[in-house]
C-alpha cells in the first residue's frame, strides 16, 4: 500500500492505494464522486473525461498513482454552490442536455478547449469532442452551447460569489390572508348563540 | 436553426407551453448530482452476474451449482429451479403465443447468452469466480442464424413454430394482382436492412431488493418502462402488484432497449431474497450490452409495385423477412409497423405485404426506436424514387401525387386526422432549394466529389395498444400549502424530456408559471400507470393525462373561490397567476390568494388534481392489418444533400433537411434536439452501424468496432416545426422523437443516386459499396458503348 | 477493480528508470498509458497474466519536450501527441507531423498518449512508425549504465526486436529539399483504426524524384518500406503522370496481401494521389 495524496476538485485527498486503481475508481467508488461516468471498457466513449492539469484526460486509463502531483477537476468542482460555471449554463440555455449521460466529460472538454480557444472554429470544436460519444443529440445543440460559452468566457468570466438571490419562485403565503380568520368564526358563533338566546 | 432560452435573463416563465424553457431536470445533469440507477449503491450491497449459455442452441441437461455457492463471499446462486418457470413476452394481451421467454430457462438455450441463472457475491471478482464453477452439461444441438435458413423446412427448430416462424402478417386490401396487371409499369427490387444496436450510454443496470419481513420487491432499474417490468416481475414471482415497486431514476438513454423486464431484473429481485434481503446489484458492461440485450431486427423487404403513366401507384405487393433473434420480445408490433407506415405515407388501395419474423439462434432483436419503420422506410422510400426515376418524374412530384390527406381514413382503417405531409415537403423542398440542385449535373462538381439531394418521407404514431387492452396514462397534480406544486406521472423521462415537456403542460393547464412545478415520473408506487416512453407516444397520451389533471385542479380550487364570492364556476378562470371573470378578464385574487383561501379555516381542502388518458383506438387485427392504432398521426419530410468521392467512395453529408408536423411544440428547443438526434442515429444506421454475428456471437461488442456518429462529421441540420394544432392532443401537440430516423437513410441513398447514378440496396452504405457500384456502372456503360 | 494488481514505480530520473526496468522482472513502461492500460485491462477479462510492475516515466523530466538541436528535430519519448501537434518547431520536412498527430484516436487520448508509447507498444497501427521511417528517423535507448543506444527507426520496426533499454528519444535531420506526402484511410467515415496509411517521401535533382522513401502501414505488418516502388520512383522524372505509371511497379505483397478489393483499391488511390502531391509541390 501507498500513501498517495490527490488533489480534486481543488481539495487534497489522502488515500491509501495498492496501485492498480484508476483514477475513475477512487473517483467513483472511494470518494463518491459519480459525476464521472464510464460506459465501455476501453476509452472509446469519453464519458469519463476530467481534467488534469487543464486538459481533458480520459480516467478510466489513468493510474490513481500516476495523477498525483497534478491538477485533477471534475464536473462536480466546476460550479460554484448555485452559479454555475458557463459552460454547463450553455449547456442548459441551448438544449443540449438530454439523457445527460455523456453531459459530465462533454462539459469537462468543452471547458478544456474554450479555456485554451475561447473562439474555436467549427474544426476545432469538433475534433475537440471527438472523443465523447453523445447517442442522443446528434451534436448540433452541442456546438451551440460550445461556443455561446466560449463567447462568455471571452469577456473575462470569473467564478466570483454573486450576491444571494431571492427565490422568486416561492410567495410569501404568509402575508396572504383570505377567507375568514379564527377570531371571525368565533364571531359568527357567538353571533349564532345571541340569535337563538335572542329566539327563545 | 437553433432556438435559445437564456435561463439567467427570465425567471419565470408564464404560459410555458410553446416556449423553450429549460430542463427541470437539467441543473443536475450539468452538475454531475443527477443519480442514474448506474451511480446508486448502498451498504451491504451484492454484485451479480447472470449465468449464460455458451452454445447458440443447445439442451441443458444438468446444472451444478454447489461449487460456486461454497465459494467464499458467494451468497446466493439462483437457477431455474428457484423460480415458478412462468413465462412471459411483450404482447402477451393480442399474442399468447409470443409469451415464449422465461426469465431462466431449464429445458433450452437459445442463444449464446441465454440466461441460466445468477450468482451473488460480495464483490465482482468473486462473482466472476463463482460463475467459472458452475458446472453445465449441454446436449448440444444444430443452429441456425440466418433467418432465410432457418424458414427452409429442415431447419434446426428453435421454438414449436413451424418453420421458425413466430410471426405471420399478412395484409391484403383490394386486388393487387390485376391491379399491377393494368398497370403502366411494374418494377421489382430487394432491399436488406441491418440488424443494429441501441447503443444506449448508459448500459443495463438494476438494483433488486427482497424486503424479507414483508415480502415486498424494490427494484431499481434503467427502465424505458416501469410498469411493463413491474408487471412481468409480479406475474413470473406470483405477488400482487402493489408488492412490486419499480423505480426509474434518470435514465441514460433506452432507444427501445429498455423496454421490457429482462431476466437481470428478475434474477436481481430473486438473489436479494435468497441472500436474506441484501440488496444485490447487476450492471451490464459493453460486450454484455451489445451482446445479451437486444437489438434491431435485420430485415428482407421485397417490393414489387406498379404506377400508372401519369404517375399514381397502382399497387403496392411484396414480402418482409425479419430476422427476430432467439425469443419474440416486441416482434409482432415491429411487423406491424413495418408494413403499416406505408398507409399513413401513401394512399393506396391495392396491397399485399406478408411479414415473417422468423426465429434465428442470435441476440433478442426488440423494439428499436423506429420499431419497424426504419426498415420500412429504407425500402420504401428507395422504391418511391425507383419508380419515380423509371417513369422520368421528379421524386417529390411524384410523392405529391400519391400522399395521404387530412381528414382521411386510409384502406387499413386508420384515421388520419391533421396530416401536414404536403406542407413538410413543400417547407423542406423550399429550404433545401431543391428545384434548383436536383439533377443538375453542372451544379456541383469538383475534381473527384459530385454533388446530390435527395427526399425521403414518413409518418408515425403516438403510441398504440400492444400488449395490454389499454394504453392509459395517468398523472397526479398536488398543490402544496405553500403553492409549489407536484406533478406525479407515470411517464418515464429517459432523456428526451417529458419531465419538462409535461410539467410546462402542467402549469399551463392550471394556470400558473412552470417554476411552481416539481416532477415525480416512473415510480410504479407513487405514480400512477403509464405504458412507457415508446411509440413516441408521451407528449400525446401522458400529456393529455397530464392536461386533464391540472384543469381537474384548476376546477377544485375554482370551485372554493366561486363558493366564497358566489359567482359561477364557469365564468372564471386561472390563467397566468391570476383568477379572472372570463367575460371580461377582470382579476379577482392571485393563484396564490385563491390557493390561501382553499386551506383557509372554513374550508380547509386538499388541492388533488386527477386525470387519465386513453386514446381511443383500435389494436391492428393481425388477421386482416386493420386498425386505427394511434389517436392521431405525425409527418414529416427529409432531403438530404450529399458529396460523393468518386475515387474513394466516401459520401459526405453536406446538409439535411427535417420538416416535421408534430401538431404544436410544447417545447421547441427540446422538438428540435430531438429530431436532431433522431437524424444522427439514422445517419449512423446508414453508413457505420452494422451488428455483426459469426455463429450466432456478436463480433463488433464495442465502441471500436461498433462505430457511433461522432462530432467530426455531423452535418449541418435545419429543422422546421411545422404546427397543424392537432385538436385531440394536449394544445395541438402529438408526439415525436422517431419519425427523423425512419427516412433518412433512403433520403441519402436517394441523394446518391442523384449525384452518381448508382443504387445501393443493402445497409450500411460503405465506400466499398460505393466503389464497386461505380466501377460496375462504368463497366455497364463501356459495354453500352462497344454494342453500339 | 479494472486491473489485477500490480506494484507501481515513479522514478525521478533516466538512470533510475532503466536500472528499474533491467532489475525488476515483469515489468511494462507506463508512458501515456492509452495502449498499456487498454490492455492490462483487456488481459484481466480474459484472465491472462499481468505484469507485476509498472514503471511510470511521467516524473522523468530527461524525458520531456521538443527541441531543435543541431539542425536535427528532438522528440523525447514523454512528448504528448497534442503537444507535439502544437509545436512550432514543424517546419520543413517536420510539417508531416502535424497531419499524422491530427488524426490519431481521439482527443482526450491525443493528450495522453505518448510519441514514445505510439513508436514502442507493438502495435501494428500506430501511426508514428510509418512516419519515422520516411524521416529516416534516428531512436535512441537508454540502457541502465547510462550509454545511449541508436538505430534506425527502420531497423527498429523490422526486426521488432524486444529491448531491455528504454526508448529516449527520435532525432530526425531537418531537410530543406525533402516532401512528404501522407495518406491515411479511415475503415468507416470516422476517426478510428485506420484502414490503411502511406507516407511517400522524396527529394528532388534534375526534375526527377530522388532518394525516395515509401513507407506503408496495412494493419498487418509493422511498418514497412516498398523499396520496389521507391526504385521506380528514383528513376522516374517528377510528373502528374509517373502517379499512373507507378501503380505497375508496386511491391504488391504488402497491398495485397488479406486486403479485400477496397483495401487494394484504396492503396493505389492512396499511392497516386501522394505521388500526385509530391510532383506538384516539387516545384515550390
Amino acid at each position: 500500500m501507498k500513501n498517495v495524496t490527490l488533489t480534486i476538485n481543488g481539495k487534497k485527498h489522502d488515500l491509501a492505494l495498492e496501485g492498480h486503481e484508476t483514477l475513475l475508481e477512487v473517483l467513483r467508488n472511494q470518494l463518491g464522486l459519480t459525476g464521472t461516468k464510464t460506459a465501455c471498457e476501453e476509452s472509446e466513449c469519453g464519458t469519463c473525461t476530467v481534467q488534469i492539469n487543464g486538459k481533458a484526460e480520459l480516467s478510466c486509463i489513468k493510474l490513481a498513482c500516476d495523477a498525483q502531483g497534478e491538477d485533477i477537476l471534475t464536473i462536480e468542482g466546476l460550479a460554484d454552490g448555485d452559479n454555475l460555471h458557463p459552460v454547463q449554463q450553455a449547456y442548459l440555455d441551448y438544449g443540449a442536455v438530454q439523457c445527460g449521460f455523456c453531459i459530465p466529460g462533454m462539459i469537462m472538454s468543452t471547458k478544456a478547449l474554450l479555456e485554451r480557444k475561447p473562439e474555436p472554429s467549427q474544426e476545432e470544436i469538433e475534433y475537440a469532442l471527438d472523443g465523447n460519444i453523445c447517442r442522443c443529440a446528434g451534436y448540433p445543440k452541442i456546438f451551440d452551447a460550445v461556443r455561446k460559452a466560449g463567447e462568455v468566457m471571452k469577456q473575462g468570466w470569473q467564478q466570483a460569489a454573486r450576491p444571494d438571490e431571492k427565490n422568486e419562485s416561492r410567495p410569501d403565503m404568509e402575508k396572504i390572508t383570505c377567507g375568514i380568520t379564527y377570531e371571525e368564526y368565533v364571531k359568527t358563533l357567538n353571533a349564532g348563540k345571541t340569535a337563538e338566546a335572542a329566539d327563545q | 436553426m437553433s432556438t435559445s432560452f437564456n435561463a439567467s435573463q427570465a425567471k419565470t416563465n408564464l404560459d410555458p407551453v410553446g416556449k423553450s424553457v429549460p430542463r427541470i431536470d437539467g441543473k443536475g445533469i450539468v452538475t454531475g448530482q443527477t443519480k442514474y440507477v448506474f451511480d446508486v449503491s448502498f451498504p451491504n450491497m451484492l454484485i451479480g452476474k447472470m449465468i449464460r449459455s455458451s452454445h447458440p442452441h443447445a439442451r441443458i441437461l444438468k446444472i451444478d451449482t454447489s461449487k460456486a455457492e461454497q465459494l467464499p463471499g458467494v451468497k446466493a446462486v439462483i437457477t431455474a429451479k428457484d423460480t415458478y418457470n412462468i413465462k412471459y413476452g411483450s404482447n402477451e394481451y393480442f399474442f399468447p403465443h409470443t409469451v415464449d421467454q422465461m426469465a431462466l430457462e431449464s429445458e433450452k438455450v437459445r442463444y449464446i447468452g441465454d440466461e441460466i441463472g445468477a450468482v451473488a457475491a460480495v464483490d465482482e471478482e468473486t462473482a466472476l469466480e463463482a460463475l467459472k464453477l458452475i458446472d453445465i452439461q449441454y446436449e448440444v444441438l444444430p443452429s441456425v442464424t440466418d433467418p432465410l435458413e432457418a424458414m427452409k423446412p429442415g431447419a434446426p427448430l428453435i421454438h414449436e413454430a413451424m418453420n421458425n416462424i413466430g410471426v405471420i402478417l399478412p395484409v391484403n386490401f383490394g386486388n393487387p394482382d390485376r391491379a399491377l396487371k393494368e398497370s403502366y409499369l411494374v418494377r421489382e427490387d430487394k432491399f436488406y436492412a441491418s440488424a443494429a444496436a441501441m447503443a444506449a450510454l448508459e448500459p443495463h443496470v438494476c438494483v433488486g431488493q427482497w424486503e424479507t419481513f414483508t415480502n415486498k420487491i424494490t427494484l431499481y432499474s434503467s427502465s424505458q418502462a416501469p410498469f411493463k417490468c413491474r408487471e412481468a416481475l409480479a406475474k413470473t414471482l406470483k405477488m400482487d402488484l402493489n408488492d412490486v415497486r419499480v423505480i426509474k431514476l434518470a435514465v441514460g438513454g433506452g432507444f427501445g432497449g429498455k423496454l421490457e423486464m429482462l431476466p437481470m431484473d428478475f434474477a436481481s429481485c430473486l438473489l436479494s431474497k435468497k441472500a436474506g434481503g441484501l440488496p444485490v446489484k447487476i450492471c451490464y458492461n459493453r460486450e454484455e450490452e451489445f451482446s445479451f440485450s437486444r437489438r434491431k431486427h435485420g430485415m428482407y423487404y421485397t417490393l414489387k409495385s406498379g404506377v400508372t403513366k401519369d404517375g399514381t401507384l397502382t399497387a403496392i405487393t411484396g414480402e418482409v423477412i425479419a430476422d427476430g433473434g432467439a425469443y419474440c420480445s416486441y416482434g409482432p408490433t415491429v411487423m406491424a409497423a413495418a408494413i403499416m407506415r406505408t398507409f399513413m405515407v401513401y394512399k393506396i388501395q391495392n396491397f399485399r405485404i406478408s411479414g415473417y419474423r422468423v426465429y434465428t439462434n442470435t441476440p433478442i432483436a426488440g423494439a428499436m426506436r423506429g420499431f419497424g419503420g426504419v426498415q420500412s422506410g429504407w425500402a420504401i422510400e428507395s422504391h418511391m424514387d425507383l419508380l419515380a426515376k423509371d417513369l422520368g418524374l421528379d421524386p417529390v412530384e411524384f410523392r405529391m401525387r400519391n400522399i395521404t390527406t387530412p381528414n382521411m381514413i386510409t384502406v387499413n382503417k386508420m384515421h388520419l386526422t391533421t396530416n401536414g405531409l404536403k406542407e413538410c415537403i413543400e417547407k423542406a423542398t423550399e429550404a433545401a432549394e431543391w428545384k434548383k440542385k436536383r439533377g443538375n449535373a453542372s451544379y456541383y462538381k469538383e475534381g473527384v466529389w459530385r454533388r446530390g439531394i435527395g427526399i425521403g418521407i414518413a409518418a408515425d404514431v403516438m403510441g398504440s395498444k400492444m400488449y395490454k387492452s389499454h394504453e392509459s396514462a395517468g398523472s397526479i397534480i398536488k398543490i402544496e400549502e405553500d403553492g409549489s406544486v407536484y406533478l406525479f406521472t407515470g411517464a418515464a423521462d429517459t432523456g428526451q424530456g417529458s419531465n419538462t415537456a409535461l410539467s410546462q403542460i402542467a402549469a399551463h393547464s392550471l394556470g400558473v408559471k412552470y417554476e411552481r412545478i416539481k416532477c415525480k415520473s416512473g415510480d410504479t408506487e407513487t405514480t400512477p400507470f403509464d405504458t412507457g416512453s415508446f411509440a413516441s407516444r408521451v407528449t400525446f397520451i401522458s400529456g393529455n393525462a397530464t392536461l386533464r389533471a391540472g384543469k381537474d385542479a384548476k376546477m377544485q380550487i375554482l370551485d372554493i373561490v366561486a363558493q366564497e364570492h358566489k359567482m359561477k364556476i364557469e365564468d372564471l378562470d386561472i390563467v397566468a397567476e391570476q383568477v379572472i371573470t372570463r367575460k371580461d378578464n377582470k382579476v379577482l385574487m392571485s393563484f396564490d390568494e385563491a390557493l390561501n383561501l382553499c386551506y383557509s379555516f372554513n374550508y380547509g381542502k386538499q388541492i388533488i388534481g386527477r386525470g387519465s388518458y386513453n386514446p381511443k383506438t383500435t389494436p391492428i387485427d393481425f388477421r386482416t392489418g386493420e386498425g386505427n392504432v394511434s389517436g392521431s398521426y405525425g409527418f414529416e419530410a427529409q432531403i438530404a444533400e450529399v458529396e460523393v468521392n468518386i475515387e474513394t467512395g466516401e459520401v459526405r453529408i453536406v446538409k439535411m433537411w427535417d420538416a416535421h408536423d408534430i401538431g404544436k411544440a410544447i417545447n421547441p428547443q427540446s422538438v428540435e434536439a430531438q429530431i436532431e438526434g433522431s437524424l444522427a442515429m439514422g445517419i449512423g444506421y446508414t453508413f457505420y452501424e452494422d451488428l455483426k454475428f459469426r455463429n450466432g456471437r456478436v463480433v463488433n461488442a464495442n465502441f471500436a468496432n461498433y462505430r457511433l456518429p461522432r462530432s467530426i462529421g455531423t452535418p449541418e441540420m435545419h429543422t422546421i416545426l411545422i404546427e397543424t394544432n392537432d385538436p385531440e392532443g394536449p394544445f395541438g401537440a402529438k408526439g415525436m422523437g422517431e419519425a427523423s430516423l425512419l427516412p433518412t437513410s433512403a433520403a441519402i441513398a436517394n441523394a446518391i443516386d442523384d449525384a452518381v447514378g448508382i443504387r445501393i440496396k443493402d445497409l450500411p452504405i460503405t465506400p466499398a459499396k460505393v466503389i464497386k457500384a461505380l466501377q460496375e456502372k462504368n463497366e455497364q456503360a463501356k459495354q453500352e458503348v462497344s454494342e453500339k | 477493480m479494472l486491473l489485477k494488481p500490480l506494484t507501481y514505480h515513479a522514478p525521478t530520473s533516466l538512470m533510475e528508470a532503466s536500472k528499474l526496468f533491467t532489475e525488476l522482472e515483469d515489468v511494462k513502461i507506463l508512458a501515456g498509458g492509452t495502449f498499456l492500460l487498454n490492455s492490462l485491462k483487456l488481459l484481466k477479462r480474459k484472465g491472462s497474466k499481468t505484469p507485476n510492475h509498472v514503471i511510470s516515466l511521467r516524473h522523468v523530466p530527461e524525458l520531456e519536450g521538443v527541441t531543435l538541436e543541431n539542425d536535427h528535430l528532438i522528440i523525447r519519448a514523454m512528448t504528448r501527441i497534442n503537444d507535439l501537434f502544437d509545436s512550432d518547431l514543424l517546419t520543413d520536412n517536420f510539417s508531416v507531423l502535424k497531419t499524422v498527430c491530427r488524426n490519431i484516436s481521439t482527443n482526450p487520448i491525443r493528450n495522453m498518449a505518448t510519441v514514445g508509447g505510439n513508436l514502442t507498444c507493438r502495435y501494428t497501427w500506430t501511426e508514428m512508425g510509418a512516419v519515422m521511417i520516411a524521416l529516416d528517423a534516428d531512436m535512441h535507448f537508454i540502457g541502465a549504465d547510462g550509454t545511449d543506444t541508436g538505430m534506425k527507426a527502420e531497423d527498429f520496426f523490422k526486426n521488432a526486436a524486444k529491448t531491455d533499454k528504454i526508448f529516449s528519444h527520435v532525432s530526425i535531420a531537418r531537410d530543406k529539399n525533402a516532401k512528404i506526402a501522407y495518406r491515411r484511410v479511415k475503415k468507416t467515415l470516422h476517426v478510428d483504426v485506420p484502414l490503411l496509411a502511406v507516407c511517400v517521401k522524396a527529394n528532388f535533382r534534375n526534375n526527377h524524384f530522388s532518394n525516395t522513401r515509401v513507407t506503408v502501414n496495412n494493419g498487418i505488418a509493422f511498418a514497412q518500406r516498398d523499396t520496389v516502388l521507391e526504385e521506380f520512383l528514383n528513376k522516374s522524372k517528377c510528373s502528374v503522370s509517373a502517379a499512373e505509371e507507378a501503380m505497375d511497379h508496386l511491391d504488391t505483397k504488402i497491398y495485397d496481401t488479406r486486403s479485400d478489393d477496397y483495401k487494394k483499391h484504396m492503396f493505389r488511390v492512396s499511392l497516386k494521389s501522394a505521388i500526385k502531391e509530391l510532383a506538384e509541390t516539387s516545384g515550390s
